[in-house]
This record gives C-alpha cells, structure tokens and sequence, in this order.
C-alpha cells in the first residue's frame, strides 16, 4: 500500500452540489459536457507543449445495477498532485463566493474542478486517476458529495492523461444509457479536433468521425449544399432547405445560418447552437444575432466571447454587440447577393419570413431595394407581389393606415385606382422608403381626402335645388365637427363616404378619453385637444348618384333628413371601427327608436308624416 | 381584422416587436373591448398601449390610454390591481412637461396627485421627489431641482422608486445640462463601471458624457463613448432626444458622421409625438447643418419623402434654418410657458456659430 491521506474539503460540498445543479445548470446531462470540456483543455494545454501530439477522448460505460459506471479518458496534459491540490483549493474558496467564483473562473485548474463537481449530480462516487505530462507519480483522487476524499499516489506509473470513473447514482440511470450518452457525446462534441469514441456492450463507436471543413471555413459551405444542409438536420434536428454561410472581419467567429423551412412569430425565442473553441457551449443562445434575425437557426463556432458561469449563454458586452452586429450583416449581405444572383431563391425566402424581411428592410435602405419587388401588399388589384403590381403599368398610390384605406377601398376599386394598403406591419415605413429610392415608381401617398378630388361637382342647378337640404345636413353634424359635402361619385350602391385625417382620428379617441378620466388628466387631455381642433374637421361625402340619398335629399322632409344623416353618419363610423363619444351613441340610440315609431306609424297607414 | 375578436387581437399583439404596428392592434383591441362594453378588456389592452407606447416615442397614445384607465380605476378601485397602474403613472408625469400646450399649475398639480395617490399606497416620499427633481429639471428650474436632489436621496428606496441607475442617471443628465462636467462624469462612475444598469442605462448616460469627456478627458476617450452609446441607440424611436445629443458632439468633432445620423433619424423625429425629443433633435440638426454650410460643402442631405413633399429649397442653409426656427419655436413655446428664459438661452448658445 503506497501512502495514502484521508481529507475533508474545508466546505459543504452539498450546498456547493445545490448551487449547480439547482441554480446553475439548466439540466444534470451537463456532467457530460463538464468532462468534455475537461478533456478538451486537457488536450489544448498538452498540444501547446508539444505539437506533434494528437490526443483523444474514450468514454466507456460498464456495468449494471449499482455497478453501473461510467469511465471518462483523455490524453491530456493530466494532474500533478499540486494541481490537485490547487483545484481542491479552488473549490474550498469558490464555496464561498458561490455563483460568481464560477463565473470568473477560467483557469485550466480552476475550471477543471468546477467541471469534476457537476459529476456529483449523477454519481456518488468521482474516482481520478491520472497522470501528469510534467512527470512525477501518478496520482488518485476519490471524492464523495459528503465532502469526504483521499488522494494518493500510486505505485504504478499510468499513461500520461486523466480518467474518470462515475458511478452511477440510484435515480441516475438514465444519463448512463448508452444509446443517450452517444447522442450527448455527439451533442456536445460533434465538432471536437480529435476522435472521441463510446465503448459501450462489447462495441465501439467513433462520435466524430466527420470533420466538416466547410464549417471552420464557412465560404467552402456553397459548394457543399447537401453535405451542409444534412449536417444541420442533424445537429440541429430540424430539416432545412436553405442556409447562409458566416464570419465575422476578424475570423473569430463564424458558422452556418440555416434558414428555417417554415414562418415563425416575430417574437419567438430564438436558439442558436454556439461552440466555444469547438466545444458546445449553448444550444439556446439568443443574444448572438440580431433580433430581426429570427427566421435562422444557427451553428456558430467562436472563440472571443465570454461565456456565463453556467456556459450556456454569453455575457452582453461590447464584443458579442460587435460580433452580433458583424454576423447580421453577413446575413444581410448574402441576402443581398441571392437577391442579384438568385432571384427565385431570395422569393422564397421572403414568402416564407415575409415580417422578418420586412422589419429588416424597414431599417436598412439598401436591403429593401432589394427585395421590395417581392413584398406582398394588400391592393385594390389583390393580394399581389410589388412587382407584379409595378408590372400593371398604373399609377401606385398607397394608404398610412387601415382606417384609411378601409375609407377609400370601395370607391378607388370602383374609379380602377391601384390602391396598397400600407396600414399593415411596417408596410407604410416601407412604401415610404421604397418611393424615396425609386422616385422613378411614381410611388404615391393617397388620403381619403385625395380620392374625394375626384368626386364630380354638382351643376350650379343642383346646387340650387339641393341648397336648403345641404344646409340642414351640414348643421345637423355641426356639433361632431363634421361637414357634409354632395357630390356624384362611384360606386353608386356607396351611399355615403366618411373621411378623417390622422389628426382627427387622434383628437376621437383623446375626447372619448377625457370622458372617462379623472378631472386633472381630462383638463390635461382638454389642453393637448385644443391645438389639434383646428385641423379635426371630418368629412362625410353623400353620393347623389346612389339612389337611397338621391331620394332623401330631394323628398326628406325636416324631421326626416337630419335623423337619416345623423344614422348615416353613425353607420360610417361604426363601420369605420371608430370609437363613438357618449353623444354619438346617444343620437344612434334616439334614431332607431324615431324610425321604429316611424315604421310603425307607416304600418298603420299615415305615410312618414307625423 | 375586422372580424377578429379581443383575445386574436390581443394574441396578435403580443406576437409583435414593440412598435407602431403594436400599437395599433392594441388599439383596435381596445375599441373592440369598448364596443362590447368589457371595461376589464379595455383596461387590459389600455395597460399595454401604455407600457409600450410610452417607450417608443408614442407618449401622447400612453396618456390618453393611462387617463382612461386612472378613470376606471377611480370609478371602482377594488376591481383592479394597483401597482401596475400607479407605475405607469410615472411615466406620464415623466413626460408631461414635454408637452408645451399644458400649463405650469397644471404640471405641478399632476406631481401633487402623482405624491397624494403614492402616499395612500403607502409608499414614502422618494419617488415624489424624485419625480419633482426632474420635473424641476425638465422645467429649467435648476436651483430647485438641486433642493429636490437633496431631498429624494435622503428618504429609502421603496418598491415605487426607480431603479438605482434610473436615478443616478437623471442625476448625471443634470449636472452635464449645467455645464458641471466633473460632477457628471464623478456621478456617472458606477454607470460606467457597469455596477448599475437597466433597460436605458447606459444608453442614455453615456451622450450625456460626451461633452464632459471631451473638456476633461480626451476626444479619443469621449468617441469611444460615443460609439458605444450610439450603437446601443441607434435607430430606436425612444432615443430620438438622446441621438440629438450624440450629433452635438459630432457636430464639434465629426460633422460628417453627425449629418449621417441626421440623415438615418430625421424621418423618426420628424413624426415623434413628444415635441422634446423633436426640439433636442433639431437644434443639433441645424448646428451641424450650419457647419457643414459653413465649410463650403455643396452637399444634398438625404431627406425622407414626407419632408420632401413640403420644402422646396433644400440647400444646406435653407434645411439649417428650417431646423434652427423649428427648435427655436420649441424653445419659445416652452419658455413662455415655464416662466423663465432656459430653453432660448440654450438653443441661442448652441446655434451661435
């Protein structure tokens, strides 16, 4: 027997257990991930002393029942018994500091025992065997979660590198099934620069044996379309059509954006796979792309950011801004490039993500140049491409708003204007844009006031014949702030047309506010409405060439006209989805109870007269 | 849309970036849940139209939706939470003065109502006067602002106060606005270091730096801030007045780059609601406007369609003095209603050539 100690980590090594598993790893699989990060630093630090070297990682598991084990190998640079001591130094301080310890530390030691510990969370017993590339003894290191271990040194002398020996705990088995260890190896480790392999049943298994070139140089990925796109099914089990290549200036950072093969909300969480020097760090990094990003799921591979003490986000500072920054413009620029290049391709892209493009094109004048022609818009000529529409030859006017183009659609349709409604996400923003790039378009704003332009006049004899009528409706509707105007104007079935800037819109719903607010704000509300008034003046257009109107103002009598006008003028707003004051609804009410007495007095013989 | 209900619109809405577009089916929603007469639905949708209304250069829409909701609120208190609403009251009183229409005792009695109504909560002093401090300081009222400094700092934080680096930052915004660049960059240590943040800090902070960095430190040091502020600003609605305050720093150190920034955001400012935000904008716009001018530049600005559609003459003198009568206006406006000479006077220093 070589000598051995007994030792007691100066901790509570259970509430250090705690802190991992409960607070800082989102789930007990990241043992896995912890032993290859180990392995990896392992390997990095021995190749840096000697290059020549090639190093690999053996995972086998063993066993069953509560024999069940499993045995972690690397090659690496191993541990001298200062090292281990070192590391178990680190855990004794880090216990005290808790969360942030973690984080901070990045050391080779420092880390390598923070990784040793989240094996904890599965096994309830860590066995080390290792040896040290520096020479000396090789040396064994037992640990238990009570926060009992003994080292020792060893009589005989090991290969130089690390193993690991887990038992499994009771309620653990799962994270030793072969089959889900061989998918975490692959997971985690897919992209590692040396073999990993699993012996598990008898049987050997290399996790690795691909090494995509195409991935490390992302520019070689055009050539290998099929090779890519099923690389990606794999390790990001989704199937994909599409991808966009990437890298950052500096060529620390790069990867494949894989264009998702289906429409997703523009809030959706997005999750992009990320290694750190080739290691899986987190496959639910949201903070890497811009948020306008979202219709790609990525594999990116980095080695400038900072990972978060559970390393599975990285922390917001000025570089990930940049490398975020840098990664959507590759993104915007391949796009830029279909567009030219392919065509067909950039329009299946956009019919897939058409909100994405959008709020990207909104910001970016040069990537709505692009693909404006393929933007869908709602018309008066349907729903159709910008191109397309361009392609009619006709004047393009569009609208700001719904509310707008809700007013004007019947009656553009029926005069054969080309009308888009720009009331849709971002579509006015874009339409804006697109007619100040391309003056040549002839891209126009239309206002319901616009479309009223050209309403045909009545003839002087009209105007005297209809004088008296005109005047009692326009009195009638005085008090909303509205005027009425008669005109002849298509379609003739259109009985009236309800029209209201911006402005008056805004000042609506500020006075039925004020109705409802507590003294102070309605004064308020009153003080902001006063500047707007001015410009709030409504406008209802009655069609003289609709036959209904035609007879009410040539026959309406004095009672008869203003109640049809006042039911006429609530209609329109109703339809228009305008908010109604208390006075509004009020008349609304008071006419249909007038024109149901006057039914019923009709009925019963005596014509509309009372 | 026309036929959706209030939870399609509602679900609608939420799957969409803060924004106009939001905005507006939060909106229909509200009309929706009016037209039923569901004053629950209504008051829901009117506590989102706030929340972010309030934060995307829509204040005018938050106020009218916040007045409905403090109505509904009074009317019967019991059936709704408070908190939420009594939150949002600070940004309502935050911005108010930025509206030159409403007059000063009106101002100052919303900030009573604002103290009153937290008091009956049950919460202390601080966030009173914390929000009297800027008010005081929104309103060129210095000296008093300073006395409410003192004050707020003196009574605890409570769950009504803003956050640490809410208030320290207004703190930093009131002395770099009075010239005391030591003070302002000593204020703006813990921000700086990172130890407080938030949603808009340091966002805001860091412009109010620049001139400061510049006196004291170095230009190198003071574009460093610059570069990182305004990537965290950049063509976002709520930073219009904070954009403003970077092109006054590139218009003494980088006039191109500032015209740049004039070109990317005047279509946003010019259909800003809050008439601050647009008067910060156009002050700085004139006087890097002006200075290109005064190079001899021939250059054409970039100007967005609806600005074209009204100006004839956009020479780069014309387009400076369009901006500088613009701001100048604000200024008078705000000036004739706070009573006192702050805004002409700043507007006047700045434009000076």
């Amino acid at each position: 027997m070589s000598e051995q100690q007994e030792y007691r980590f100066q901790v509570n090594l259970s509430g250090m257990i705690n802190i991992l598993s409960n607070h800082l790893y989102s789930s007990p699989k990241v043992f896995l991930r912890e032993l290859l990060q180990n392995a990896t630093d392992a390997i990095t630090a021995r190749s840096s002393l000697d290059p020549a070297y090639k190093g690999q990682v053996s995972v086998e598991i063993a066993g069953s029942g509560n024999n069940l084990t499993m045995t972690v190998e690397d090659t690496g640079i191993g541990l001298t018994e200062a090292d281990i001591h070192q590391f178990l130094a680190m855990i004794g301080h880090s216990s005290k500091v808790g969360k942030d310890f973690l984080a901070a530390e990045t050391s080779f030691i420092g880390r390598f025992g923070i990784g040793l510990l989240s094996c904890f969370m599965v096994s309830d017993e860590i066995v080390v065997l290792t040896q040290s590339a520096a020479d000396g003894p090789s040396m064994e290191w037992r640990g238990k979660p009570d926060g009992t271990y003994t080292i020792r040194k060893l009589d005989t002398k090991l290969s130089i590198g690390t193993k690991v020996y887990l038992r499994c705990k009771a309620d653990c088995t799962d994270y030793f099934d072969p089959a889900a260890v061989e998918e975490l190896l692959f997971y985690y480790g897919a992209l590692l620069p040396y073999p990993v392999t699993l012996l598990a049943g008898g049987q050997q298994k290399p996790i690795n044996a691909v090494q995509p070139v195409w991935f490390a140089e992302p520019e070689l990925a055009r050539g290998r379309r099929q090779e890519v796109l099923a690389f990606g099914a794999r390790l990001l089990s989704e199937p994909f059509e599409d991808f966009i290549p990437l890298r950052t200036a500096n060529g620390r950072t790069g990867g494949i954006a894989y264009i998702l093969p289906h429409s997703v909300s523009l809030n959706t969480r997005r999750s992009h796979k990320v290694y750190l020097k080739q290691m899986l760090v987190s496959d639910k990094a949201e903070n890497i792309l811009p948020e306008w990003a979202f219709f790609v799921k990525c594999l990116i591979w980095t080695d400038e950011l900072q990972p978060t003490a559970s390393r599975e986000h990285f922390y917001e500072d000025d570089r990930l801004q940049s490398v975020r920054d840098e990664l959507g413009d590759a993104i915007r620029d391949e796009l830029v490039r279909i567009g030219s290049h392919e065509p067909e391709r950039l329009q299946r892209i956009i019919a897939l993500h058409a909100l994405p493009m959008k709020a990207l094109a909104a910001e970016d004048a040069s990537f709505l140049n692009t693909i404006y022609k393929w933007l869908t818009f709602e018309s008066t000529y349907g729903e159709r491409t910008l191109g397309e529409l361009i392609n009619e030859k006709r004047k393009i006017y569009y609208t700001a708003t719904v509310d707008e183009y809700r007013q004007i659609t019947h009656v553009a349709a029926a005069q054969s204007l080309l009308v888009l409604n720009g009331g849709y996400i971002y579509n006015y923003q874009l339409l804006e844009g697109i007619s100040y790039l391309n003056p040549e378009l002839e891209l126009e704003r239309l206002t319901p006031e616009d479309v009223s332009l050209s309403f045909i006049d009545l003839t002087l004899e009209e105007k005297t014949s209809y004088y008296e009528a005109i005047r009692l409706a326009d009195v009638t509707l005085q008090r909303f702030r509205c005027q009425i105007q008669l005109k002849r104007f298509k379609p003739t079935e259109l009985p009236a047309l309800y029209t209201l800037s911006r402005e008056s819109s805004a000042l609506r719903s500020l006075e039925k506010a004020q109705e409802s607010s507590p003294d102070l704000l309605s004064s308020v509300l009153s003080n902001l409405g006063a500047s707007m008034g001015e410009s709030a003046y409504s406008t209802l257009y009655f069609n003289l060439d609709n036959p209904l109107i035609e007879r009410l103002f040539t026959t309406g009598s004095k009672e008869m006209l203003p109640a049809a006008v006042e039911m006429l003028y609530t209609n329109a707003l109703m339809m228009g989805h305008y908010p109604m004051s208390r006075q509004e609804l009020a008349v609304l009410n008071q006419g249909i109870v007038r024109f149901i007495e006057w039914g019923l007095t009709a009925n019963a013989g005596n014509g509309g007269a009372k | 849309m026309m036929n959706n209900d209030f939870e399609t619109l509602m679900d609608e809405a939420y799957d969409l970036p803060d924004g106009l577009a939001k905005l507006e089916i939060l909106e229909a929603a509200a009309r929706y849940a009016d037209s039923e007469g569901n004053i629950e639905q209504g008051y829901e949708a009117r506590a989102e139209i706030v929340q972010t209304a309030i934060f995307h250069g829509y204040p005018l829409k938050a106020l009218i939706a916040f007045s409905w909701q403090l109505g509904q609120y009074d009317r019967s208190p019991e059936s709704f939470e408070s908190f939420n609403l009594m939150w949002s009251y600070k940004w309502i009183v935050g911005q108010i003065s930025h509206f030159p229409e409403i007059p000063l005792h009106k101002i100052e009695e919303l900030v009573e109502d604002l103290g009153k109504r937290y008091k009956e909560h049950g919460y202390n002093e601080r966030t009173y006067f914390y929000y009297r401090f800027r008010t005081a300081m929104d309103l060129g009222q210095m000296d008093k602002a300073q006395n409410y400094i003192e004050l707020f700092q003196k009574a605890d934080r409570d769950h009504m106060s803003d956050c640490d680096a809410c208030e320290q930052n207004q703190i930093v915004q009131f002395h770099s606005l009075l010239g005391e660049h030591e003070k302002a960059l000593e204020a703006a240590k813990p921000i700086l270091s990172g130890d407080m943040s938030c949603a808009e800090v340091p966002h805001i902070t860091l412009a109010y730096l620049l001139l400061p960095m510049l006196e004291l430190q170095s230009e190198q040091e003071a574009r460093k801030t610059h570069i990182r502020g305004y990537r965290l600003i950049k063509g976002k609605r709520d930073f219009v007045e904070t954009i403003g305050r970077h092109m006054a720093f590139l218009a003494l150190t980088d006039v191109k780059k500032g015209i740049d920034l004039f070109e990317h955001h005047l279509a946003m400012a010019q259909d800003h609601e809050d008439p601050f935000h647009r008067m910060i904008f156009y002050l700085y716009s004139a006087k890097l406007l002006k200075q290109l001018a005064a190079s001899g530049s021939k250059y054409r600005p970039r100007l967005p369609v609806s600005f074209l559609g009204t100006e004839e003459d956009t020479s780069l003198d014309s387009l400076a003095d369009h901006f500088a009568q613009l701001a100048l206006s604000s200024a008078q406006q705000y000036d004739t209603r706070n009573g006192n000479s702050y805004y002409m006077e700043t507007a006047e220093a700045v434009l000076r050539p």
